[in-house]
């Protein structure tokens, strides 16, 4: 009797504990939340120009497993789209650059809580975003798009039954988008891009939703798919992101962008990782240079 | 923490955890099932199928789920096998959660001296009348802490089924956390549904397994 | 080969890469076990004293880390410090805490369990002799513990090897990150790559388990005889 009692008491205490461990959660990021806001620099998360620059490492977040955008060849080392831009980067700031793997659903996360400096994987610019993290100038378009294999090609979202389900990835545009404008589309959803890809393989959704530039090179790559909606959405743009209040660098980042149109670096970007996948057809519709249109517009 | 985001969440959560608890428990059932078929095999000493058991046991104990989930899914569909996200979950979880409950039964059966059987034997009952009769009951009662603590561990590990698409709660919280940056209360809701889920069968345990002290579960 | 998605193993560095996923894994589980037994027996003494507050706070401790999926306590320390601390932990030390206190909870069970496995008569005749707590501990108590903690103790670096598969769910580049990498790099020469890296993965944490507990059942076996 006495040690049931004992387990009892033990456990509610154990429950109290944690209860009170999560209050303190909440009230040391709502003190950290307005420090930020309120001295701005002193102790934020992130890491100024400077202070990379005296380390001698930048912590860049990008994709690896979605090719061609962001992945490891079998040599191990960090290529695309994205990583080529990385790339640049570190040889322009003089400092080395550590990869840190991202999932679309953590790339929020890792900018507030300081775990990359910058966020190089395919992010697209949204106010939502905006309000959590600092985007610096685009240098490529997308909408939405769906893939689907070629034996039911989905052509438009009303033709989504209430039977089948679209693999859409956590934590993407694609995710948000359906959510909010088609709640009655059953999705599937996964975390990586790695585990997408193969669940659309091997036939576990009737389609894939996700940015149209992965799904075309999705289904340029792979015979028997066909991407029916080309274009969802809204036109959005993909940018790199910093966290929020980190002027210091965001400033270096727009003027390299700036800087880089003179060089059209980014349809040389796009010739050294793209062209083998797309071939030259989308280089005008993808590519931007110097922050395109909306170096006038703010993100 | 925002109230106003927690009452939003609350729903998500609570279905969450209702696939949890479908999926973890029909795991838990299939594995006990599984669990006394090898236990049964091996204590029985039948031929072939009793190495089959044993490779099939060593196989699951040494290997972890989330491993184990990846190659069903993302991997078996490749040689033409598919299932879809629940009966992958439920496949994986009995896949591992087997070879701990036969592991279990198992010592439980070891427990019981070869003296009772031989006295059931020379009553003149019959080798599996003794199992039915003499041995199982006993066997049985031995095996309640290490079972327990299966049950616990299996729940636990239902966590990993976010691998295969299924929204659980972990899954859930990740993708709030993704979708809209509260990840404060998408934490906080997190801890709270797993202790109201896992307490209750933990106390539970701990008053059925009273008077039989536990060691190294789950291994 | 090509049909099972064998072929991408050997290309390029690949099954070096996985090897060293293999050993971010292994050494996250080495590294924790290694600080959870001394932990773990420290606090296992402590739970066996009379002090009830003492045994409260252990026991709390204990249930509280068991009864959370280990996932969950990953994300707590990995995302939740930042917030509410402002540490600024990498995947691997948020897995090697998350891993060192959980694990020093579960080896606290097992030499508690073994501690009071050991018949009063060992302590009372101890006592008997005139021997101070601390050589009762020293010599009379710990050796016999020992024995029967030994086996448990390693099964438990299996069950942690195990675990530290879900250390990619917080961004550790370990073996699945790296078998998904590789499936992803040559989707388009080797579409069957989910089963022959998966079925290698599983394989080669098989691999690294399997002699473990071979080694815990054998000795478990010759403490029983």
């Amino acid at each position: 009797m006495r040690r049931t009692k004992w387990f009892a008491i033990s456990f509610l205490a154990a429950l109290g504990v944690t209860l009170a461990g999560c209050g303190q959660v909440s009230a040391g990021s709502a003190a950290q939340a307005a420090e930020t806001t309120d001295d701005q620099g002193s102790k934020a998360v992130y890491r100024t120009l400077d202070e990379i620059k005296s380390d001698g490492t930048v912590n860049i977040g990008v994709f690896s497993d979605k090719n061609p955008f962001g992945y490891v060849d079998e040599n191990g080392a960090y290529q695309g789209y994205d990583v080529y831009f990385a790339e640049r980067i570190g040889q322009d700031l003089g400092v080395k650059i550590n990869y840190v793997s991202t999932e679309a659903a953590n790339r929020v996360e890792y900018l507030e809580t300081g775990k990359v400096d910058i966020v190089l994987a395919n992010f697209t610019v949204t106010k939502e975003r905006a309000e959590k993290v600092d985007f610096a100038l685009p240098y490529m378009n997308v909408a939405l798009g769906v893939v689907s294999p070629d034996s039911r090609v989905i052509t438009d979202l009303s033709e989504i039954t209430a039977d089948d389900e679209v693999i859409v990835i956590s934590g993407t545009t694609a995710e948000t988008y359906l959510t909010e404008n088609n709640p009655e589309i059953k999705l599937q959803k996964y975390d990586t891009y790695a585990n997408a890809k193969n669940a659309i393989e091997n036939g576990n959704g009737v389609a894939w939703a996700n940015d149209n530039t992965e799904v075309i090179a999705f289904a340029l790559q792979n015979p028997g798919y066909t991407v029916g909606i080309p274009s969802l959405g809204s036109q959005d743009t993909i940018a790199p992101a910093v966290s929020k209040g980190n002027t210091t660098l965001l400033d270096w980042i727009n003027d390299e962008i700036r800087a880089l149109a003179d060089e059209q670096f980014f349809h040389k970007d796009y010739e050294a990782t793209l062209v083998d996948t797309y071939g030259l057809d989308y280089e005008e519709s993808l590519v931007l240079e110097g922050g395109g249109a909306a170096a006038t517009a703010a993100p | 923490m925002d109230a106003a985001v927690l009452h939003e969440y609350l729903p998500l959560y609570a279905k969450a955890a209702l696939l949890t608890i479908r999926l973890g428990l029909l795991g838990v059932l299939l594995s006990i099932l599984t669990g006394l078929f090898c236990a049964a095999v091996q204590y029985l000493k039948i031929p072939l199928l009793r190495i089959i058991v044993r490779v099939y046991i060593e196989l699951s104990r040494n290997t972890p789920l989330l491993i184990q989930l990846f190659f069903i899914y993302y991997g078996l569909p490749k040689i033409g096998i598919r299932t879809d996200p629940a009966v992958c979950g439920v496949a994986g979880l009995t896949f591992l959660g087997g070879s701990y409950m036969a592991e279990a039964f198992r010592s439980g059966l070891e427990a019981i001296p070869p003296i009772q059987e031989e006295s059931a034997l020379s009553l003149g009952m019959t080798r599996i009348q003794a199992a039915v009769h003499v041995i199982l009951p006993q066997a049985l009662s031995v095996s309640v802490p290490a079972f327990v603590a299966n049950v616990i561990f299996l729940l636990k590990e239902t966590s990993v089924f976010s691998a295969v698409s299924l929204m659980d709660l972990m899954f859930t919280a990740k993708d709030l956390i993704g979708l809209y940056y509260d990840t404060t209360e998408a934490l906080f809701l997190l801890v709270v549904f797993y202790l109201l889920m896992l307490l209750p069968v933990s106390i539970l345990g701990s008053i059925v397994e009273k008077k039989v002290r536990y060691a190294g579960f789950g291994t | 080969m090509q049909a099972l998605g064998l072929d991408v193993l050997f290309k390029g560095k690949n099954f070096l890469r996985l090897l060293g996923g293999l050993g971010v894994a292994l050494k996250i589980s080495l590294i924790s076990v290694a600080l959870s037994i001394p932990l773990g027996i420290l606090l296992g003494i402590l739970m066996t004293r009379k002090n009830r507050v003492l045994r409260a706070i252990l026991r709390l401790y204990l249930e509280t880390l068991r009864i959370m999926p280990q996932m969950v306590l990953l994300f707590l320390v990995f995302f939740g410090t930042t917030r509410a601390l402002g540490w600024d932990l990498d995947g691997e030390t948020a897995s090697v805490i998350v891993f060192t206190l959980w694990g020093t909870a579960e080896m606290s069970d097992l030499v508690r369990g073994a501690l009071i496995s050991i018949p009063k008569h060992q302590f009372e005749s101890a006592e008997a002799l005139g021997l101070t707590k601390a050589q009762m501990h020293l010599y009379i108590i710990l050796p016999q513990a020992v024995r029967r903690l030994v086996p448990l103790s390693i099964n438990l670096i299996t069950r942690m090897i195990k675990t530290t598969s879900l250390v990619l769910m917080i961004g550790v580049v370990e073996v699945i990150k790296v078998a998904q990498q590789i499936i992803e790099a040559n989707r388009m020469v080797s579409p069957n790559g989910a089963f022959g890296m998966y079925l290698t993965v599983f394989l080669l944490y098989f691999i690294s388990c399997f002699p473990i507990s071979l080694l815990a059942g054998k000795l478990e076996k010759s403490f029983r005889e």
